[in-house]
């Protein structure tokens, strides 16, 4: 009895591991660092996008900043306001490009009037 | 088996005299005297040596019964009732026996009453003792198939303490119930006030939903700032309203359109803390479709996005609408330990892809359009524990019944959830597996009564690789 409930936890453990890694994302260093949009918030009223290696993140826009966190999956950044919004962010041009989907949904190919594009600037991550 | 000639005189065993009567035997240990089922014909007297009684069934489950020694007999009962031996006999060391043929066994029963007398006290024995074990077996397998409420609320009972224990300590808590607390009370006008206000353009009127129902219907004319994205837009909100000559003395209707108010009247609360003062909502929450002219498209879905491990574990419940078309296997308890790991998988992974962001789970919830303002933060944070929790019990194989039960009601809020929103062309998110990226469809619904499937065939046949109340059970018992 007590042998089997060691096997039974040991699988159950192998299961829980397994899945708690698989929930971990990938890699943020490629996507980290400063961004700025181009698209539709242009010129003066710009957002200024800063992703950090450690999963933070702000977005300031009108001189307002806001902090989230970020993480990678499946090639796409997913951004976590703290009232619960998801933006799911798409690079394009080896993380030079981002394309963020402002629906709080994803969406192929970002729905034109609920995108807002950004470009990568030098500094910040 | 060796036989060799009895010496004459004087061998007693058992108080009985048998210097006359059977052939004494050698048997060597680990040797079968007697097997199950074969047809009677001696009667054995031990004379030195052990040996052990068991029953054993087809698939070779031995059970001791008991284990005899020197003047000990064995063998007489299936002479007295001519029925096949119910039970095996094998040597446990070197013995001698004596073997008493059954014309010699009836003379020795004329002669000797008090054989018949312990015969009959042996069997009369067996039979209580029989009775005994055949009740304890059945208690056993009843409280296996029981389902007692005190399995509910242990279950029900930890994910509610987990959940608010682990909120208490999560970066990304959220308050129990929304809003509660909240000082400063939004006003409320009627549809027809806000409809002349409309037409007099003396508002301005702000949906506070989601991108998507906006995009579907909304007023004429009305502004979208999604409440989920205030931090983030609200600047360029501020900066439209101050460049639109006159927009800023006007009265801001926020509109939204859920059960839960959690758009309209949120939005509302944090306008008027970003010190506007003329914010209002709409005293009914849902009618302005009927009232206002709209603005109106075709619903854009969400996108579908790879799920991973998770999002290929949920196509297998389908795999169950053939299963259960075959009978031995609908009736399996392999097949109930199959559903049960997989239904443990889905669910802890559901469970795993939202209980650190319940905020993000409880959005999902109130786009649903089902759960009242008080109960959507509840249940997002109860919700994933409860699919954790359950999802554990039967992977473990404990209180599986009651466990299966849950998970099926689980699956029919789900199914009415879905149902609901396809039905009225909801542009939502499922929220199952991910937090984005998994279209409501009907594809879904069918996933979801696969599952609601599973925890029938769990709830009607599992008895197999289960921790029940008398112990852990790795084989198919039967009575």
């Amino acid at each position: 009895m007590k042998k089997d409930f060691l096997k039974v936890a040991a699988v159950l453990g192998l299961v829980m591991v397994g899945l708690i890694l698989g929930g971990c994302g990938e890699s943020r260093s490629q996507f980290a660092g400063a961004y700025k949009s181009i698209q539709p918030f242009a010129g003066d009223k710009h957002v200024d996008l800063d992703l950090q290696e450690n999963g933070k993140g702000t977005w300031t826009l009108g001189g307002k900043t806001v902090e989230f966190t970020w993480m990678v999956n499946d090639g796409k950044i997913f951004i976590y306001t703290k009232p619960g919004a998801i933006l799911v962010v798409t690079p394009a041009e080896g993380g030079k490009i981002l394309s963020a989907d402002m629906t709080g949904d994803w969406h192929p190919g970002c729905p034109p009037g609920s995108c807002v594009t950004f470009k990568r600037v030098q500094g910040g991550g | 088996m060796e036989a060799t000639e009895k010496p004459a005189g004087a061998e007693v065993a058992a108080g009985l005299n048998l210097s006359h009567l059977g052939q004494e035997v050698s048997v060597p240990a680990g040797a079968r005297i007697v097997s199950q089922g074969e047809d009677p014909e001696f009667f054995y007297v031990i004379q030195s040596g052990r040996v052990r009684v068991f029953r054993e069934t087809a698939d070779r489950i031995q059970t001791n019964l008991t284990e005899l020694g020197a003047g000990a007999y064995f063998g007489e009962v299936a002479l007295v009732t001519g029925q096949p031996r119910s039970a095996s006999v094998e040597a446990l060391e070197d013995a001698t026996i004596i073997k008493v043929s059954k014309a010699e066994f009836d003379r020795l029963l004329d002669q000797n009453p008090q054989l018949a007398r312990q015969i009959i006290q042996q069997l009369a024995s067996w039979l209580v003792t029989g009775d005994q074990r055949v009740e304890a077996e059945v208690v056993h397998q009843v409280k296996l198939r029981q389902v007692s409420w005190f399995d509910f609320v242990l279950m029900m009972g930890l994910s509610l303490v987990l959940s608010l224990v682990v909120n208490i300590y999560n970066d990304n808590r959220i308050p129990l119930v929304h809003g509660w607390g909240d000082k400063g009370l939004i006003s409320e006008i009627s549809l027809n006030q806000a409809l002349e206000m409309y037409q007099k353009n003396q508002a301005i009127f702000v949906d506070a939903r989601k991108s998507a129902f906006y995009s579907q219907e909304h007023i004429k004319g009305a502004t979208n700032l999604p409440e989920i994205l205030f931090d983030l837009m609200f600047p360029m909100f501020q900066f439209t309203l101050t460049q639109t000559a006159g927009d800023k003395d006007k009265t801001l209707v926020v509109y939204g359109g859920t059960f839960s108010r959690r758009m309209d009247i949120d939005l509302a609360r944090l306008l008027k803390h970003k010190g506007l003062e003329r914010v209002v909502v709409l005293e009914d929450y849902s009618g302005w479709p009927k009232v206002f002219p709209l603005k109106k498209k075709e619903a854009s879905a969400p996108g579908s996005l790879p799920l991973g491990f998770a999002g290929f574990l949920e196509w297998l419940p389908l795999s169950i609408f053939l299963l259960i078309l075959i009978p031995p296997i609908r009736r399996s308890p392999y097949l109930s330990v199959f559903c049960r790991v997989l239904l443990a998988a889905i669910f802890i992974s559901f469970a795993l892809s939202k209980i650190m962001r319940p905020a993000v789970f409880a959005l999902n919830v109130v786009d649903y359009n089902l759960t009242p303002a008080w109960g959507v933060n509840l249940w997002s944070l109860a919700l994933p524990w409860g699919e954790l929790v359950v999802g554990l019990f039967l992977l473990l194989g404990i209180r599986t019944r009651a466990a299966a039960t849950l998970i099926g009601a689980m699956n029919v809020i789900f199914i009415v959830g879905l149902v609901n929103a396809i039905l009225h062309h909801m542009p939502i998110n499922c929220g199952c597996v991910g937090e984005v990226g998994e279209p409501v469809n009907w594809v879904k619904v069918m996933k979801n009564t696969g599952m609601l499937i599973m925890c029938i065939q769990i709830f009607l046949y599992d008895r197999f690789l289960v921790l029940d109340r008398g112990g852990f059970i790795l084989r198919d018992r039967k009575i």
